[in-house]
């Protein structure tokens, strides 16, 4: 569908970047009367981190709940994988293959770490319901399956200390953990993350890029972020979108939009929190 | 043994067996409140029209003859045949999933993000709902149901405590079937929970819609099986109660007694349900054996109550209820 | 078994792990648990997995008398590569995966190494920044493949790919390789550790395979070690002790060596394998009842009751039962309900059930500590060694356990004390030489063998065991002459859980003083449960009602300590709380949790001198290293306190 974006580019470290994944064309979005996002394009690229970064109120969790289906954007069109999405429900791009986290942590509580990330792969799952119910056959055999999925990931993120948990019992830096976790067991074509390092110490910081770093990496997982503070966002992402009271005021490498003047004046010189 | 204990012993008895019927009912309550915070008014009344539609099955009744028989002056009443009581309860189970749909269709999927006390309006609406339509579709006589259960006193229980203690418990046969089922009910229930990829999305949706979204899972979907596995449980309790008092409109009154044993056992909590409902059993026995010809008798019309008001005071979580902490 | 481990030719881990998978290849030797799941490796599947890794290792080009380092959380496959070094004539030297790049650096400068075997990306990455310094090494190899891909391979690899390729090369260098490993003998180097170093630059020992394998033979004969006993290797495969158990004795025996999944899950997976066989130092055992503690305060009314009342009745009996010997039979019925009812379950939670042989050293331990698991149950001994010994100089046999002696000199070791109280040895075990460094070998280990331990003690009359008090040069005066024992006072106090450390001064003085360090698990859970709000470690160090407690405590070792005559000059006349943990990092403390007093008291020095200065209180600011290695620095106010002394009765100078 988009001829002229699908050869991809190389990034600085060597990496190799795909064609266009998802592309947002001159999304709107209301509230009401009030504008939460005004005309915005973008787009993003198959194996890349991409990050969204705005100061606060600029309009960026709108647009990733645009993206992951929990706002119907009144103006606009989403393409992805090369088709433009209808209206869809939150669970609909779930099973797309577009597993996200949330600013706030949107945990099971109450469940254990391994069935909170179990949950990530409730999509996968292919085995009916009567088959479900009487545990019998193909049903035993897919859980086994997807558990060893799930141990992976568990390896992957470093929390099996934590496996037979009660996510309402660990703390917040693990609770980010297991999130990402249960997105990952999805095995997403895009992951989003909201916020992944807000309320963080440096360390707690530091774990979670080269989490990021290393999903990407490792999985090749195309990776949309968002993040108001600039700082870890500029050094892992591969291309960064700037938003400022809903409109798109840069797009680029990080190196880029840090020199974009319109960026340095939504950051340091007009203060609006 | 001094007599006056074994006599105690088998009111005990007596009481564990009453307390798994009230459990059986609050089994349905607990479940439906845990996946979707909605306190459904209408799970007695979902026993009764689970009861009534068994019946019918069984005895070939034509549903909404009176109806048809007014409109078109027919003289529609039975098919003529006599279903066989696996096969009638089945339908019946396929009956209460299509009423799960419905009433996902219909009603809940229009009252999504509605205040708790809108959709518990809701259930008593559907309440009503049911109760006349129970009525319309196999009239309103008191109908008694016989699949077969076991009934009467247990000869085998009084004859081996005879040779125990020299003195026979009577216990029903019936409460004895029905503690076996409720006992494979909540274990499978339990086993389905934790177990099955169902399970577990069900228990996402408990704890978290926003969540459950977001890796996948069907809101609406939930409601269905919730609601499906509250009629299948409502269905069971439909009947046990209706095999031991017949099926009438009283039956759907055994929703009262299911209030007391969730204030005891909590809201979201499977054992608590059992648990509650055991304690409730044996309470307002032993309390009827022992208080009851002192204080003139009929505790037991509001023993329940007055526990439960006693735990409202002293722990409203209830026994196995979640504490509730705000921190600020 | 064979009783003569020369006769039979078994003079090298690989010849023992040879016999092991031919005469009982499908036992299991090693076991992991991996993605959740324990993975299990027979001898013969081991010895398969050794012979490939080095085969690699002679695809690398690897020489006689190389030293190949080892770094990383207990991992079969580094217990594999060590053995496999020794395979190709080389010697393997573990390192302290936690160790500083500074000392990282120098172990691996000072040996020497060309090849380097570890763990996962993080080790790589620290070894890569040691590699600016140290310019011997060649090879880097690696076990996690995670995070890998973007590295410089021209002088790396993943230790399963470099097997592979020893695997495909095995017919260009099976000959050279079984020949390799047909000369170890006795007199070969088995394995290079390094002490850690309470001061100075930590120091080669070279152990040899006859060193390793004897006191491996003698250790595994005393305790009558089966085939079919179970480790958990858990503790830093640097330490001398690790080797022992899960190298030297488990070759030698054949039982199972079983490594966590990872440092945090030791305590999940202790309990799924239930070892047979164990060992902890003492802070093990302390964090475990610790935890029991707290959950116990918890803990509804009758359980509290119930578990109280069975540990009183263990506590009178347990011990008696445990050593065979003779208890009423009321006394036993008791007993033998409260396992039912309190010690099985407790011991299953704490993953002792099937302990047969437990040990304790390192540090005294606790006598309520240790007299609890005895009570239990659970055959926990303590055993005094140390690295230039191969571990054994002392350890308590079966029925004669206390807790405040080490034993009675281990199968095959002599002990002597010298005039100055100091412990000497020789044994089988004896460490051949520190690696380059002449000086210290002939300063440690005389021409007859005998070994200084620099620890003081002495020989109990009638039991004939071993009671050390303290290290020979810690052993100091006070200013009136009286005998100064500072650990013995440590000990003393961190016997209460809520002290995690504790460093007394009074070399010198005219009276003792103290730094505490509070154990936040156990004060942070006391906080909570009394509803103290606390912002961080340094707030919740100087809480009025934290100081009041450690306060009591002081006293009371100050009652206890003013019983023994000889040290009762050593109670504390003011102590502070501090307001960071000590921490190996910041160089307070060794890799194996031992103050580093010196350091400390330079360190501190303006927190001694207003201890000793009279004041109240005192601000002052600490440098910190954080994990990643920046450093950082603390300010805090601390109160001082006073504690109540007690009165001498009769003062004994030293000596």
């Amino acid at each position: 569908m988009n001829e002229m974006n699908s050869d991809g580019y190389t990034t600085a470290d060597g990496r190799r970047i795909g064609g266009v994944l998802m592309e947002m064309k001159n999304i709107t979005l209301r509230f009401g009367g009030v504008a939460a996002i005004t005309d915005i394009s973008f787009d993003i690229r198959e194996g890349e981190i991409r990050a969204i970064i705005g100061p606060n109120g600029a309009g960026k969790s709108s647009m990733l709940n645009v993206i992951s289906g929990f706002y119907i954007p009144q103006e606009g069109e989403v393409w992805f994988k090369g088709y433009k999405r209808g209206p869809m429900k939150p669970y609909q791009v779930a099973r797309l293959g577009i597993a996200r986290t949330f600013q706030n942590i949107a945990l099971f509580d109450g469940m254990s770490v391994l069935d909170n990330i179990m949950t990530g792969r409730l999509t996968m799952m292919k085995s009916g319901l009567l088959g479900q119910a009487i545990w019998w056959g193909p049903a035993q055999g897919e859980e086994t399956e997807h558990r060893e999925k799930v141990e992976k990931i568990i390896d992957f993120l470093e929390i099996q200390p934590i496996r037979k948990t009660p996510v309402g019992r660990l703390p917040y830096g693990l609770k980010k953990r297991v999130e990402l976790a249960r997105a990952l067991a999805a095995e997403p074509k895009l992951l989003l993350l909201d916020e992944p390092m807000a309320g963080m110490n440096v360390e707690e910081k530091e774990d979670m890029s080269r989490f990021i770093l290393d999903v990407n990496d490792e999985f090749g997982t195309t990776i949309a972020l968002i993040e108001h503070d600039m700082g870890v966002v500029m050094d892992i992402s591969d291309r960064v979108v700037v938003m400022d009271y809903g409109k798109k005021i840069g797009d680029g490498t990080p190196d880029e939009v840090r020199k974009n003047q319109a960026v340095i004046d939504a950051y340091l010189g007009v203060a609006h929190d | 043994m001094p007599e006056q204990l074994l006599y105690a012993m088998e009111v005990t008895l007596n009481g564990l067996m009453a307390g798994v019927m009230y459990s059986l009912v609050a089994l349905g309550f607990v479940l439906i409140f845990k996946a979707s915070g909605i306190f459904n008014y209408a799970q007695g009344v979902l026993a009764l029209f689970a009861a009534l539609t068994l019946v019918g099955f069984q005895n070939g009744q034509v549903p909404f003859a009176h109806l048809l028989n007014a409109v078109f002056g027919t003289n529609l009443h039975e098919f003529g045949w006599h279903l066989p009581a696996v096969v009638a309860i089945v339908l019946t189970a396929v009956v209460m999933v299509l009423l799960a749909i419905l009433v996902e269709r219909f009603v809940l999927k229009h009252l999504v993000n509605q205040e708790p006390i809108i959709l518990f309006m809701a259930t008593i609406g559907l309440a009503y709902f049911l109760e006349g339509l129970g009525d319309l579709m196999w009239g309103a006589d008191i109908k008694t149901l016989d699949v077969g259960l076991p009934q009467g006193i247990s000869e085998t229980v009084e004859s081996v405590t005879d040779g125990i203690f020299g003195y026979g418990f009577f216990i029903d046969n019936l409460d004895i079937v029905a503690t076996v089922v409720a006992a494979l009910l909540v274990i499978s229930l339990t086993l389905f929970s934790q177990y099955t990829k169902y399970g577990r999305a069900l228990r996402a949706v408990a704890d978290d819609h926003q969540a459950a979204l977001s890796v996948g899972i069907s809101l609406r979907f939930i409601w269905v099986l919730v609601w499906s596995i509250a009629g299948i449980v409502a269905l069971v309790a439909g009947i046990m109660w209706g095999t031991k008092s017949g099926v009438q409109f009283s039956l759907s009154l055994i929703a009262l007694k299911a209030l007391p044993v969730l204030m005891l056992g909590g809201f979201t909590s499977i054992p608590g349900a059992i648990v509650g409902g055991l304690i409730i059993g044996v309470g307002e026995k032993l309390f009827e054996f022992l208080v009851g010809p002192w204080i003139g008798g009929a505790t037991e019309n509001w023993f329940a109550y007055v526990l439960a008001l006693l735990f409202l005071v002293f722990r409203p979580q209830g026994l196995f209820g979640e504490k509730i902490i705000e921190r600020v | 078994m064979p009783k003569d481990a020369t006769k039979a030719g078994l003079q090298s881990i690989p010849a023992l792990l040879a016999r092991n998978a031919d005469d009982w290849g499908q036992l299991p030797a090693f076991r992991e648990k991996e993605f959740g799941i324990w993975q299990s490796w027979t001898w013969a599947e081991t010895a398969n997995e050794v012979r490939a890794i080095a085969l690699g290792l002679m695809t690398l080009g690897i020489a006689r008398g190389d030293h190949v380092a080892i770094i990383g959380r207990n991992r079969p496959a580094l217990y594999w590569s060590m053995v496999a070094a020794q395979m190709c004539g080389a010697i393997p030297v573990p390192l302290y995966q936690d160790a500083v790049a500074e000392e990282m650096a120098y172990v691996l400068d000072h040996c020497g190494a060309r090849f380097v075997v570890v763990g996962d990306q993080e080790q790589v990455d620290k070894v890569l920044e040691v590699q600016e310094q140290v310019k011997g090494i060649e090879h880097i190899l690696y076990l996690d493949k995670r995070g890998m891909r973007k590295y410089d391979h021209s002088h790396m690899n993943a230790l399963a790919d470099i097997a592979a390729e020893g695997l495909a090369a095995h017919q260009r260098f099976e000959a050279e390789l079984d020949k390799r490993t047909a000369e170890l003998s006795y007199d070969h180097t088995c394995v290079m550790l390094y002490t850690s170093g309470t001061t100075g630059k930590p120091k080669g020992v070279v152990l040899s395979n006859r060193n390793i394998i004897e006191t491996s033979k003698n250790s595994a004969e005393f305790d009558h070690l089966r085939r079919d006993d179970e480790v958990l290797a858990y503790l830093p495969m640097a330490w001398v002790g690790d080797f022992i158990f899960s190298v030297g004795q488990a070759m030698w025996t054949g039982f199972t060596v079983n490594c966590p999944e990872n440092a945090a899950t030791m305590m999940t997976d202790l309990r799924e394998i239930g070892p047979t066989y164990f060992f902890a130092p003492p802070r093990v055992f302390e964090g475990q009842l610790t935890s029991v503690m707290i959950r116990m305060e918890d803990a509804g009314r009758f359980k509290k009751w119930l578990f109280d009342h069975y540990m009183d009745v263990a506590r009178r009996v347990g011990p008696a039962i445990l050593d065979g010997k003779p208890v009423s039979g009321t006394d036993r019925f008791r007993y033998w309900l409260g396992n039912i009812l309190v010690y099985g379950p407790l011991k299953n939670t704490l993953g002792f059930s099937r302990v047969r042989v437990g040990y304790t050293a390192g540090e005294a331990i606790g006598p309520e500590i240790f007299d609890f698991y005895r009570a239990l149950g659970i055959n926990l001994k303590q055993l005094y060694g140390q690295t230039e010994a191969s571990v054994f100089i002392t350890q308590q046999p079966d029925g004669e356990v206390r807790s405040d002696t080490v034993g009675v000199p281990s199968p095959g070791v002599e002990v002597k004390i010298a005039d100055n109280g100091e412990v000497f040895y020789r044994s089988p075990g004896t460490f051949v030489e520190y690696f380059r460094n002449a000086e210290s070998t002939a300063s440690t280990k005389d021409a007859e063998g005998w070994v200084a331990t620099g620890d003081a003690g002495f020989f109990e009359e009638g039991t004939g065991h071993l009671r050390i008090i303290d290290r020979a040069k810690d052993v100091g005066k006070m200013a009136d002459g009286s005998l100064f024992a500072p650990k013995y006072v440590e000990n003393k106090l961190k016997f209460y859980p809520n002290i995690l450390e504790a460093v007394v001064f009074g070399a010198g003085r005219n009276m003792c003083t103290a730094f505490i360090n509070i154990d936040l698990t156990a004060v942070g859970n006391w906080a909570e449960r009394n509803n103290i709000a606390y912002a961080s470690y340094q707030e919740l160090s100087q809480h009025p009602q934290v100081l009041e407690t450690i306060a009591g405590h002081v006293e009371e070792v100050n009652r206890s300590i003013a019983t023994d005559p000889m040290l009762s000059g050593c109670q504390i006349h003011r102590f502070l709380i501090l307001h960071k943990e000590l921490d190996a990092d910041d160089g307070e403390l060794t890799r194996t949790r031992k103050v580093r007093r010196n350091i400390i008291a330079e360190k501190f020095a303006d927190l001694i001198d207003a201890l000793y200065g009279g004041k109240d209180e005192i601000y002052t600011e600490t440098e910190v290293t954080y994990e990643d290695g920046r450093k950082g620095s603390i300010k805090a106010t601390l109160t001082i306190r006073d504690a109540r002394v007690e009165p001498l009765q009769e003062r004994i100078a030293a000596e």
